[in-house]
C-alpha cells in the first residue's frame, strides 16, 4: 500500500484560505506535461494552481466544530504562512487563541521538496517543543473535517481531470449569480481515501466554491460549501466556508476574521524557537 | 332447552357460512402470516421504552453502539507478513462493505510513538499506524508485535498476551444494518475465508453474530421442528382413529388454526423471534387435545344413534363449556406471559393465547362441520377398546390406593419444593448454545484469549469542560482501578488511558510517566494532541464527547453466569457512585451487559407476576366452569404436582430460568389443567346421573383419561421435539413441557382419584363392594 507522504503544503494553505479548498496545487518543481488546451478541465485545474497567493500571510480565523449531536465548540487560530524560495521550502505556523485550555498550543511545518517534512508541536503545559511525524494528505488537519489536502490543495499531478459542465453557476449568498466550470478530480493513486471529488470553480475568480468528495465505496462523504468569497487585497479570499462530514454527521466551518498579505514576515518567524517563545 | 344446546342448533343451522367464514379468513391470515419478519436484536428482549433501554440509545448515540461483530484470529502465524498482509486486506475490504463504519484491527490501530531525539532537539510523539508499511519483512512483522504487545490498550484486548489471537471489531451503521446484516455478515466470511494463510484459524462472535444465528435458529425452528411435530401428531392421530380420512379432516383443521394463529399475530404488529418460533408447534400440539375431544365425542354419538345433527350437537352442546374452560385457563396461562417486560416473551404470550382461543372456536365449528361431511367410519378404533380396561383398572387402583397415592405424592411435593429451591437464573447466551457450537467456541477463545465478549459502561455527565478537568479526570482514573480489581473484570479502558499514554511518549517513555499531567491545562493539550490525527480524532469520538461533557468507561468481562454480571454491575454502580460523589458529574451503568443484568431482574419479577397471574386466573376460571369450590381446590391440587415437579426437576438437573424456561410454569399450569377440568366434568357427570364416586371415577378414567392418555403421549412425543433444536433454551421448554405433560396424566389418573376417595365427604362415597360388583 504506498501512499504519498506529504505533510502540508504552506502555499497550499494560503491557497486555500486565498482561493478555496479542494484545489490542485503543483508538486515542487513538477511541470504538466503539455500545456493544456484553453478551457479544459486540465486547463482549469493549473490556472487554480497558478493563482498569486502572495509571499506571506497572516489569517486569523475561527474554526467551528460540530459533532453529531449538533453541539459546537470553538477555536480561534493565527495561521502565518511563508511561500518557499530557493532552497528552502514553504512554512507554516499555526498558533491556537483560544479555547484557553489549549491556548499557546503552537504547530509549526516545514516542507522539504528533497525529504520528508518536519512537523513540530508546542504544548504550554508541557513548556517544550515536540517533533510529531507526518500525516497522509487526506487526513484530518488539527482534528477538524478538513484533510490536509483539503486545506493545502492536491498535487495537479496526482489527479486526472473531466470537465462535468462548463456552463454551470454558482449562486451566493446575497443571491447573484456568476458563471462556474464544474469539473472532476479523479485520483491516480488506487489507495486514496477519497478518490473521486466533484468541483464548482467560479470563473472569474478561479476559486472552488462547492464540492462534492466521494470515498472509495463512490459515496458522497464530504460536501463543501463557501458562503462568503471576498478580495482583500487584491486576492480572491475564502472568508467563510463549510465542510460537512455526512458519514460521521460532523462539519467544521472556517471563518476567517482578518487576512493580511504580503507584511515582510521573516524566515525567523518561523524557527522552533519562535514557536515556543511566541505562545507566551 | 341448555344455553349449551341453544348454541349447539344455532351453530348447527350456521355451520355453512361461518365454515366459509373460518376459511375465508384463514386465507387472508395466510397472506399476512410472513414468517421471515425476525427480530431478534436487543428490542426483541428489552422494551424499547423502558428506562435501560432509553439510557442504552442515549448512549448508542453518542458514543456508539456496541452492537459489533468480532472476528478472532488464531495462529502461530499473526506476526508475520503473511499474516499481518491477510488482516491488512481482510480489514481494509470489510471496510468497504456497505454500512461498515468502522474496523478495528491491528491492520487499522494507532500507537503512541516516541520520535527519538534528532538535531539537538527533545525527540517529539506521532500518533501512527501500528503497522504501517512494517508487514513485508520479518523484522517488520516482528516490531508490530512487540509494538502491539507493549501498547496497554491493545494487549489483552485487540491481541492476546502471547500474541497468538488478535481480534477484528467491525462497527456498522446500527440504524439501517438489521435489514441487510445476513447478507452483509456472510460477505465478511466470504472475504475471511478467502485466501487466509495456512495455520490461521477465524472465530465469529458479538452481538451481531449472536443476532444473525438467533434468526437462523429461528427460521430453523419453524423450518425443522414444524415438519416432525406434524409428523408426530398425523402418525399418533392414525394410530388413535385408524382412519385417513379423519387425519386429513384434523389436519386440515390444525393448519386452519395455525394459519389463523400466525396471520393474527402478524396483524397484532408483532416480529417474530427465537421465542415465538415455538408458536407454530404450541399450536399444532394444543389443537390436538381439542380436535381428538370433539371426534371422539362426535363417532360415539354417530355409533349409538346414527343421526349426523344429533352427533354435531350433542359433541357441541357437551363439549362447548369443557372446551370454552379448558381453552381459556391454557390461553390465561399464556396471557400471564403478556405480564412479562422481556419483550420475546410478552409477545409469545398474545400470540399463544391468542392460538389457543381461535383454535377452539375454529374446532368447535369446523371439525364437527367436516365431519357431518365425512362417510361415518364402520369400525371401532383400537384405542377405544385396548386403552379401556387398563384404565379402568388404574382409576379403581387409585381410588382404593388413596393413602399410599397420597403419601407419595407428598414425597414429590417435598422433593420438587427442595428442587426449586436450587433453581437459579442465567441468561448467559454463550451457554444457550452446546460447547462445540460455533457460537460457543468463538466466546471460549475470545474470552480466554481476549477481553471477553460481554462489556458493560460507565457513562458520565456533566457539565461542558468537566471531563477534562484534573479532578473528574483523577476520579475516572480511581474508579477505572476500583472495577480492574474485580474478579470478573478482563479489561477497563477510558480516555484515561489515551492521556496516560500520550503524556509517557511526550514525557520521554518512562513507565513513571505514564500518569495524567499535573500541569494546568496538561490534559486538555494531551488530548488536543491526541485528536490532530483521523485516527486519533476517531478513537476520542468513542470515549469523550467532543466538548468533553460525557465520557465513559468501557469494562468487558468474560461470558458468564448473568447472576454474576448482575451482581458486577450493581458493584460498579456502587463504586462509580461512590467516585463521582459530590461531583458534578453524574455515573450510569449502561451497555449491552447493563441490559442483560435488567433482562435477569425482569426474567425473576416477570416469573412471579406471570405465574401468579395465571394461577389467579386459570383456577378462577376453573371454579367459575365447576361453580364450585370443592371442584376447584381439586383441580388446584391434581394441577400443581405437575407444576411444582417439573420446576423441582429443572432445580435438580441444573437447567436453569432463562426466557424461554420462564415460560415453562406459566405454560403447563394453562395446559396440564384441561384434562382435569374433563376428568371432573365427567366425574361430575356420572355422579349427577346417580353413579357411586368409585363408578364415576372408572367411567371418567375410562373414557376421559383414554383421551388424556392419547393426547398426552402424542403432546409428550410432540414437544420433545423440540429437544433437537440447536438452541438449548427451545430445547428445554419442549423437553419439560413433555415431561408435564406425562406427570399431568399421572397426576389425573393417580391424584384426583385418591383425593375424592380420601374426602368422601366432598365428593361423594364409593358403593358397597356388592353394588359395585354389580
Amino acid at each position: 500500500m504506498s501512499r504519498s507522504r506529504r505533510v502540508f503544503r504552506p502555499a497550499a494553505l494560503a491557497v486555500f484560505v486565498i482561493a478555496g479548498a479542494l484545489m490542485v496545487t503543483a508538486a515542487p518543481g513538477a511541470q504538466p506535461a503539455a500545456a493544456p488546451v484553453e478551457g479544459s478541465a486540465d486547463w482549469v485545474a493549473a490556472r487554480i494552481d497558478a493563482r498569486d497567493t502572495g509571499r506571506d500571510s497572516r489569517l486569523a480565523m475561527t474554526m467551528r466544530l460540530a459533532d453529531r449531536q449538533g453541539r459546537t465548540r470553538e477555536r480561534t487560530l493565527v495561521i502565518t504562512t511563508l511561500a518557499a524560495a530557493g532552497a528552502r521550502g514553504d512554512r507554516v505556523l499555526v498558533r491556537f487563541l483560544g479555547p484557553a485550555d489549549i491556548r499557546g498550543t503552537g504547530f509549526l511545518v516545514w516542507e522539504h521538496a528533497q525529504k520528508d517534512d518536519e512537523r513540530f508541536l508546542y504544548l504550554p503545559a508541557l513548556g517544550r517543543v515536540r517533533r510529531i511525524a507526518g500525516a497522509e494528505a487526506q487526513e484530518s488537519f488539527v482534528g477538524s473535517d478538513l484533510s490536509y489536502e483539503d486545506i493545502g490543495g492536491r498535487r495537479l499531478t496526482d489527479y486526472t481531470y473531466r470537465m462535468v459542465e462548463a456552463t454551470a453557476a454558482w449562486t451566493d449568498t446575497q443571491g447573484a449569480s456568476h458563471p462556474a466550470w464544474r469539473i472532476e478530480s479523479l485520483a491516480k493513486d488506487a489507495g486514496a481515501r477519497y478518490p473521486k471529488v466533484q468541483s464548482l470553480v467560479r470563473k472569474d475568480a478561479f476559486v472552488i466554491v462547492e464540492a462534492q468528495v466521494f470515498n472509495r465505496r463512490g459515496e458522497r462523504e464530504k460536501q463543501y460549501t463557501v458562503s462568503r468569497l471576498e478580495r482583500p487585497g487584491g486576492i480572491w479570499t475564502v472568508m467563510d466556508a463549510t465542510m460537512a462530514n455526512e458519514a460521521t454527521r460532523t462539519r467544521t466551518t472556517l471563518v476567517v476574521t482578518e487576512a493580511r498579505y504580503n507584511t515582510g514576515l521573516a524566515e525567523d518567524a518561523f524557527s522552533r524557537r519562535e514557536l515556543e517563545q511566541g505562545a507566551r | 332447552m341448555s344455553p349449551s344446546a341453544r348454541l349447539a342448533r344455532i351453530l348447527y343451522r350456521w355451520r355453512l357460512p361461518i365454515t366459509a367464514l373460518v376459511l375465508a379468513g384463514a386465507l387472508v391470515c395466510a397472506g399476512k402470516a410472513n414468517l421471515n419478519n425476525i427480530n431478534n436484536d436487543l428490542s426483541a428482549w428489552v422494551a424499547t421504552d423502558s428506562p435501560e433501554y432509553v439510557e442504552y440509545e442515549r448512549f448508542r448515540r453518542e458514543f456508539g453502539g456496541g452492537r459489533t461483530l468480532i472476528i478472532a484470529v488464531a495462529g502461530e502465524g499473526i506476526f508475520t507478513p503473511d499474516g499481518l498482509r491477510y488482516i491488512d486486506r481482510i480489514s481494509r475490504e470489510i471496510a468497504r462493505l456497505p454500512l461498515i463504519e468502522r474496523v478495528q484491527s491491528l491492520a487499522t490501530a494507532n500507537v503512541v510513538r516516541q520520535l527519538p531525539p534528532q538535531d539537538g532537539d527533545d525527540g517529539g510523539i506521532e500518533v501512527t499506524p501500528l503497522v504501517g508499511d512494517r508487514l513485508d519483512t520479518a523484522t517488520g512483522a516482528a516490531d508490530v508485535r512487540e509494538d502491539a504487545l507493549d501498547d496497554p490498550l491493545l494487549r489483552g484486548d485487540l491481541v492476546s498476551a502471547d500474541g497468538r489471537v488478535t481480534a477484528l471489531v467491525i462497527s456498522t451503521d446500527e440504524e439501517r444494518i438489521d435489514a441487510v446484516r445476513g447478507e452483509v455478515i456472510e460477505q465478511i466470511r466470504g472475504i475471511v475465508d478467502t485466501a487466509r494463510p495456512p495455520g490461521l484459524a477465524t472465530y465469529f462472535n458479538g452481538p451481531l453474530e449472536i443476532s444473525e444465528t438467533y434468526n437462523r435458529i429461528t427460521l430453523a425452528n419453524q423450518r425443522d421442528l414444524t415438519p416432525p411435530v406434524l409428523g408426530i401428531t398425523i402418525i399418533a392421530l392414525y394410530a388413535m382413529f385408524r382412519s385417513v380420512r379423519k387425519v386429513v379432516l384434523l389436519v386440515f383443521a390444525i393448519g386452519v388454526s395455525v394459519l389463523w394463529t400466525l396471520g393474527l399475530y402478524v396483524l397484532l404488529g408483532y416480529e417474530m423471534n427465537v421465542l415465538t418460533s415455538m408458536l407454530t408447534p404450541l399450536v399444532v400440539v394444543l389443537a390436538v387435545a381439542d380436535d381428538v375431544h370433539i371426534v371422539q365425542h362426535f363417532d360415539r354419538e354417530m355409533r349409538e344413534h346414527g343421526d349426523r345433527q344429533r352427533a354435531f350437537e350433542s359433541t357441541i352442546a357437551h363439549l362447548v363449556t369443557p372446551l370454552f374452560g379448558a381453552s381459556a385457563t391454557t390461553a390465561l396461562g399464556l396471557l400471564s406471559l403478556a405480564t412479562s417486560d422481556v419483550v420475546a416473551v410478552h409477545s409469545f404470550g398474545i400470540g399463544a393465547a391468542t392460538g389457543v382461543m381461535v383454535d377452539m372456536m375454529v374446532s368447535l365449528v369446523l371439525v364437527p362441520t367436516l365431519l357431518v361431511w365425512m362417510r361415518p367410519d364402520t369400525h371401532t378404533p383400537p384405542q377405544e377398546t385396548w386403552l379401556l380396561e387398563p384404565l379402568r383398572r388404574l382409576g379403581r387402583w387409585s381410588f382404593t390406593h388413596a393413602t399410599p397415592v397420597l403419601a407419595v405424592t407428598g414425597l414429590v411435593l417435598v422433593a420438587a419444593v427442595a428442587g426449586v429451591l436450587r433453581l437459579r437464573v442465567d441468561t448467559n447466551h454463550v451457554n444457550f448454545f452446546a460447547p462445540g457450537h460455533p457460537l460457543h467456541e468463538s466466546a471460549d477463545v475470545m474470552d480466554r484469549e481476549l477481553a471477553g465478549i460481554y462489556s458493560f459502561n460507565v457513562m458520565l455527565d456533566g457539565p461542558p469542560d468537566a471531563i477534562a478537568r484534573p479532578d473528574v479526570m483523577a476520579r475516572m482514573d480511581r474508579l477505572a482501578e476500583a472495577l480492574r480489581r474485580q474478579p470478573q473484570v478482563r479489561k477497563v479502558t477510558s480516555v484515561v488511558d489515551y492521556v496516560k499514554r500520550t503524556n509517557q511518549r511526550l514525557e520521554g517513555g518512562a513507565e513513571a510517566a505514564y500518569v495524567l499531567p499535573a500541569a494546568p491545562g496538561g490534559i486538555a493539550q494531551e488530548l488536543f494532541v491526541f485528536g490532530l490525527s483521523d485516527e486519533g480524532r476517531t478513537e476520542l469520538e468513542r470515549v469523550v464527547a467532543s466538548d468533553y461533557s460525557r465520557a465513559h468507561l468501557t469494562v468487558k468481562l468474560a461470558s458468564m453466569s448473568s447472576d454474576v454480571v448482575f451482581e458486577q454491575i450493581f458493584e460498579a454502580e456502587r463504586l462509580a457512585r461512590d467516585a463521582f460523589a459530590g461531583s458534578d458529574v453524574t455515573p450510569t451503568v449502561t451497555g449491552a451487559g447493563r441490559i442483560f443484568a435488567t433482562l435477569d431482574h425482569y426474567l425473576v419479577t416477570s416469573q412471579v407476576t406471570s405465574f401468579g397471574t395465571a394461577f389467579v386466573t386459570v383456577f378462577a376460571v376453573i371454579f367459575l366452569v365447576f361453580r364450585s369450590a370443592k371442584f376447584g381446590l381439586l383441580a388446584i391440587v391434581a394441577n400443581v404436582v405437575p407444576v411444582a415437579a417439573v420446576l423441582g426437576l429443572m432445580g435438580w438437573i441444573g437447567i436453569s430460568l432463562n426466557v424461554a424456561t420462564i415460560m415453562v410454569a406459566s405454560v403447563a399450569l394453562g395446559v396440564v389443567d384441561d384434562d382435569t377440568i374433563h376428568f371432573i366434568g365427567r366425574f361430575r357427570r356420572e355422579t349427577a346421573h346417580g353413579a357411586t364416586a368409585d363408578v364415576a371415577v372408572e367411567r371418567a378414567a375410562m373414557d376421559e383419561g383414554r383421551a388424556s392418555l392419547t393426547t398426552a403421549l402424542v403432546n409428550s412425543l410432540s414437544f420433545g421435539v423440540l429437544w433437537f433444536s440447536e438452541y438449548k433454551p427451545t430445547a428445554w421448554f419442549g423437553s419439560l413441557l413433555a415431561v408435564t405433560m406425562a406427570v399431568a396424566f399421572l397426576a389425573e389418573i393417580f391424584i384426583v382419584p385418591a383425593v375424592i376417595a380420601r374426602f368422601p365427604r366432598l365428593y361423594g362415597s364409593a358403593a358397597r363392594p356388592a353394588v359395585a360388583a354389580a
